[in-house]
């Protein structure tokens, strides 16, 4: 069964003049990997406000068709309850510090606190998850005193913690260098191998290659394509819509187009390697 | 940190609350001004013994030197009375108006120096950590905390937004009228980014569940210790007999 499912969703910011989001339908299912690709402007983090509830419930503006997290109306759910149930992580990594603890550690405890959780047992699992992100260098530190990339793990460390089913995570490694990227991704991929449903907005297709199971495109407000990954990764008509292929995969294509057909399209370095192995030694045996 | 530092120190928020509150009621209580004056001395001792003389002493004398002038000044030349001491021209100073000087700064020196006492030994963690234990809303000591913390963020913004508008050559150095017409370029960024941000950091703080229902903890504690009853006490005890001392006498 579907943990989230959204049905003919259709919203307008109460201060846009044409709708953002149109006649949006997608069933996420629990433990899966998902990743919205498309330009600027395409509605993905409109569609990321509409699952975590910010859409209706700070926007305002009036939404139409459904949205059911756990089977139950958006509207219906209160964004405190959510707050447990789907962790939210935008790109500015600025913005996302509470302002109001001297610590890393405090403020990875803040969210836990405003649970009401009990102090002996908030310590232990803000402790694990330092431990868990290796961010245990920072745990004493200001948190307005972090680079970029660091505030930008403990943001997620502070959504972690909360223990979340889902992880909306908007853009994360925008503003990042290359080696905070790597960090995130790889708190991204122990979130996903603990069986977490991951909502990820990202323009860098190769770690969606890697990474993600299903693939929404999204352009002027619509979901254009959706499927496997593996398929809409491949296939050429997703250019058209304005959505990057891995590198891979264009070789892929453009060895097709060349005579020279690997047999597949291939999405990531590893699987080119094998296909064009293969091609080589079919070659060997025919000549 | 020696003993006496951190028996100040450690007392709770309220307590040293009550210690200045004693400083400065006994300024209004006492006649006269030579005990209000004292007052300030009192409290840059007990900022020494507290281990922050010099940041106390600096703040204190910066702030109230310039308004114990002002309106020394002020009240000497133009409160209305009879016995001219000295006289230039129309303006007269009057014993009337240097005596109204005298009890009205000496007042002020004794309450504004004993609040920045207060808010030298206390830290801001405690003094919230305490209110919230006293009740008040969680949503009020964010204000409060987040405020003191946004303000040096939004010096370093400050910075940052003068160091882009020099290299689009907005002058932002030189004479007086350079440094205000630089004022709007400046300031309406700094401004309305700040408007901007604020919407990003609701969506932090929901995310954190700040608007959870229920009771929330917190990690960060402080706890009144025997000392504290102590202090309560004997400034109880100083009270009533200053009391006593001035209805009788």
């Amino acid at each position: 069964m579907s943990i989230i499912s959204i049905k003919n969703l259709t919203y307008q910011y109460p201060t846009s003049e044409e709708d953002v989001l149109r006649d949006i339908s997608v069933e996420f299912e629990s433990g899966k990997f998902y990743a919205v690709i498309g330009a600027n402007g395409a509605g993905k983090t409109s569609l990321c406000n509409a699952i975590r509830g910010f859409i209706p419930h700070f926007y305002n503006g009036e939404l139409q068709g459904d949205v059911l997290i756990e089977g139950r109306d958006i509207r219906e759910w209160e964004l405190g309850e959510l707050s447990t149930k789907i962790g939210y992580v935008f790109q500015n990594p600025f913005t996302q510090i509470s302002g109001v603890k001297d610590t890393v550690f405090d403020e990875i405890s803040f969210g836990l606190e405003n649970l009401g959780v009990e102090e002996s047992e908030i310590r232990s699992r803000v402790a694990d998850i330092i431990q868990l992100l290796e961010i245990g260098h920072l745990q004493e530190k200001n948190p307005f005193e972090l680079s970029g990339g660091q505030k930008q793990r403990v943001a997620l460390a502070s959504i972690i913690v909360m223990e979340p089913e889902i992880l909306v995570i908007d853009e994360p490694t925008s503003q990042l260098d290359p080696q905070s990227t790597e960090a995130i991704f790889s708190i991204i991929e122990l979130m996903q191998k603990k069986g977490k449903t991951i909502i990820l907005v990202e323009h860098k297709i190769e770690l969606i290659a890697e990474y993600a199971d299903y693939i929404i495109v999204m352009k002027d407000g619509k979901a254009v394509l959706q499927g496997n990954a593996d398929d809409v990764l491949s296939n050429e008509q997703a250019i058209e819509l304005g959505c990057a292929l891995p590198q891979y995969a264009l070789f892929g294509i453009e060895m097709k187009e060349n005579g020279m057909d690997l047999g597949t399209i291939p999405l990531t370095e590893k699987k080119a390697i094998s296909a064009v192995q293969h091609l080589l030694e079919k070659r060997r045996v025919t000549s | 940190m020696n003993k006496i530092q951190q028996f100040i120190v450690n007392l709770y928020p309220t307590t040293k609350f009550l210690i200045v509150l004693f400083l400065a009621l006994s300024a209004f209580i006492t006649p006269g001004y030579i005990w209000s004056y004292l007052v300030l001395p009192i409290c840059m001792f007990l900022a020494y013994l507290a281990g922050c003389f010099k940041e106390f002493s600096n703040l204190a004398i910066k702030a109230l030197l310039l308004i114990v002038l002002f309106i020394f000044l002020l009240q000497a030349f133009f409160y209305p009375g009879q016995e001219i001491l000295w006289q230039w021209g129309i303006f007269s100073v009057k014993q009337e108006g240097i005596q109204f000087a005298l009890s009205l700064t000496s007042k002020i020196v004794a309450v504004a120096s004993s609040l920045l006492l207060f808010f030298r030994i206390t830290k801001v963690k405690d003094l919230v950590s305490s209110l919230e234990k006293l009740g008040l809303s969680p949503k009020v000591t964010f204000i409060f905390l987040s405020t003191l913390q946004i303000i040096p963020e939004m010096q370093k913004s400050t910075h940052v937004i003068m160091d882009a508008q020099k290299t689009r050559g907005v002058e932002t150095e030189g004479k007086l009228m350079t440094r205000v017409k630089a004022f709007v370029p400046i300031l309406s960024p700094l401004v309305l980014g700040s408007i901007a941000s604020t919407e990003e950091r609701v969506l932090t703080l929901e995310s954190r569940a700040f608007s959870a229902k229920g009771n929330k903890t917190s990690l960060y504690q402080v706890n009144k210790t025997k000392h504290d009853l102590k202090v309560r006490i004997l400034l109880l005890i100083l009270f009533i007999l200053l009391i006593v001392w001035r209805v009788l006498s």
